[in-house]
């Protein structure tokens, strides 16, 4: 359905889009996932033909984005970074708007309130947009993107600025599109794709650094089982201890999070369990296990392993022992912050 | 193309700046009206669009800033670049929409030389004409603000290159033709003089030259707005 091949995209000299290939079939879900600034955007943009490229080529459903822009723009809604809304029209008057511009045929007040209800703003369609709460005008957006119900959606961070429950709700709707639609979403927040998609694009500085489900990619790359610990004691007394527990292939120090503890992140063979030597050698040394905490490789690791070369994480003001992490032990830590919180609040940013 | 029109025609007055325009552009007129005709007892309205398209070049950049610049900075742009529409349809719309405001203020200036109708005999030729020269004059200048818009998302930018390039050429052509001894020079400059065709329409003559002369500045100017965006997003 969209083909993408050799894809470049230059800003002066800096190339935002290097040489990007893909395909995506009819009626898949795919992701594409990069920090901010990966080009993400820019390769959206292409796409649905609001840019061109320097490089390369787009078809989508064979018919050339350069070539017959007309007859692609037909077959794509697109819900840009930031919903394009007047602020000035009520929603009804916009989603009417849209109508008239994508040259809608069906019968206008059914097609716009199904699609109101499909994201759930009937509530709100007789509003003036610039009143509306960010989470509605998001959704307004995506409203926007499916009038003239296309056969292909760009989306482009569609729950940006949702609350929780609209987050669950915008994801449903998104999955209840793709059985008969093709979809690319964009996002940096790593649950959201897994939760999604069936294929990801992993993408930094303009080039596609991975590709596969998210399964795929897990397996690929978990041979270890990771579980992270919080100890309460003398340190040097926990290094003593851990240090005598066999099967740890890796021990990495995150630091102290709490007065008196400190965390670790141990890394042992997937056929390990090491929670009971764990806690038995703990006690064995009079200290204190106050968390352990199983750690499933996630997308985050995949996203940071292929990406780390690159990547620069900002950790704020380091403590003596934050410094001695590097930025591969330092991955983890990401991935507790969000596993800790609810989904929804994941960030999973990986650049400040 | 109508869509777009419908949506910036409207826009003007769910929003106050098609109000704030049609009152200054009353107001001005009203002013020179009091002044020149009535404080003179002019039934000729010759000296009033004189010093009308003077004043009009001030407040026409209040209806042209905004028409690509506030789309620009709010992103709306992505949903008309990324709709089955050419992208020239998107700015003769505009422009359109624009235009309309305009003609709307200059219908309702029609109650001046009306009024003066009762009071004396209005020459008709010569007001038709002046009206229809007023209304190319200031298509030309809002072609051109249009033009000015599509470079900049800010707005106020917007404005002053259009009173910049406006301004320009009137000083232009009113100080430094006279002293140009160049004959092929002084057409050159005297190509960008908006104001010295308008004369031809004051003395009561529709003549095609000067009705082709300002059709196609706006033609032009339309283009040149195309041409801009086209490059900003292929570039």
């Amino acid at each position: 359905m969209i083909e993408v091949i050799n894809l470049t995209k230059k800003y002066g000299n800096q190339k935002a889009v290097d040489n990007i290939s893909f395909k995506v079939e009819k009626g898949e879900i795919l992701g594409f996932l990069g920090p901010n600034g990966a080009g993400k955007s820019t390769t959206m943009n292409m796409i649905t033909g609001y840019l061109s490229a320097n490089e390369g080529s787009i078809k989508v459903d064979g018919y050339d984005v350069l070539e017959n822009p007309n007859e692609v723009k037909k077959r794509i809604g697109y819900l840009p970074e930031q919903p394009p809304l007047y602020m000035d029209m009520t929603v009804r008057e916009y989603l009417n708007f849209v109508c008239d511009l994508k040259k809608v045929k069906e019968n206008r007040e059914i097609h716009v309130n199904r699609i109101a209800s499909l994201v759930k703003i009937q509530d709100v369609i007789g509003r003036k947009i610039q009143n509306l709460s960010k989470g509605y005008k998001q959704r307004v957006g995506l409203a926007q993107a499916l009038v003239g119900d296309p056969e292909v959606l760009i989306l482009d961070e569609p729950t940006v600025g949702l609350d929780p429950q609209q987050i669950i709700e915008i994801r449903n709707v998104i999955k209840g599109l793709g059985k008969n639609r093709t979809i690319i979403l964009s996002s940096h927040i790593l649950p959201e794709i897994s939760a999604i998609c069936e294929r990801v694009l992993i993408i930094n500085k303009g080039v596609l650094v991975a590709e596969g489900s998210p399964e795929e990619l897990s397996q690929h790359l978990s041979k270890s089982r990771k579980v992270m610990v919080r100890i309460a004691g003398d340190e040097s007394k926990i290094s003593l201890v851990l240090g005598k527990i066999s099967g740890i292939e890796k021990l990495t120090k995150l630091g102290s999070k709490e007065a008196g503890t400190f965390d670790y992140i141990i890394e042992v063979d997937e056929s390990t369990d090491i929670r009971y030597p764990l806690f038995d050698e703990i006690v064995k040394g009079d200290l204190k296990l106050l968390m352990s905490k199983p750690m499933d490789t996630t997308l985050e690791e995949i996203f940071m392993k292929a990406i780390k070369d690159d990547v620069r994480i900002d950790n704020g003001p380091t403590t003596s022992e934050d410094e001695k992490i590097n930025i591969n032990e330092s991955v983890p830590e990401i991935g507790i912050d969000s596993e800790g919180t609810n989904e929804s609040d994941v960030n999973g940013e990986v650049e400040e | 193309m109508f869509a777009v029109f419908k949506r910036e025609f409207k826009s003007y007055f769910t929003s106050l700046w098609g109000y704030i325009f049609l009152a200054a552009f009353l107001a001005i007129g009203a002013i020179t009206y009091i002044t020149i005709n009535l404080m003179y007892s002019m039934a000729s309205m010759s000296a009033y669009f004189q010093t009308m398209i003077t004043l009009v070049m001030f407040i026409l950049p209040i209806l042209t800033m905004r028409i690509f610049s506030e789309d620009m900075k709010q992103k709306t742009d992505q949903l008309l670049y990324t709709a089955p529409v050419s992208s020239l349809s998107i700015v003769v719309g505009k422009f359109l929409a624009v235009y309309a405001v305009f003609l709307i203020g200059l219908v309702l200036m029609a109650w001046f030389p009306i009024s003066l109708s009762f009071f004396g005999a209005v020459p008709v030729a010569e007001t038709i004409s002046m009206f229809v020269g007023f209304a190319l004059f200031c298509g030309s200048v809002i072609a051109i603000g249009v033009f000015m818009s599509s470079l900049t998302e800010s707005q106020v930018i917007a404005a002053i290159a259009t009173y910049a390039f406006v301004i320009g050429t009137v000083l232009l052509t009113s100080s430094l033709l006279p002293i140009i001894s160049n004959n092929v020079l002084s057409e050159i400059v005297g190509a960008f003089s908006l104001m010295n065709k308008f004369s031809d329409f004051s003395i009561g003559v529709l003549s095609l030259s000067p009705i082709l002369y300002y059709i196609s500045f706006m033609v032009i100017f339309v283009f040149l707005t195309n041409m801009t965006l086209q490059k900003r997003r292929f570039s």
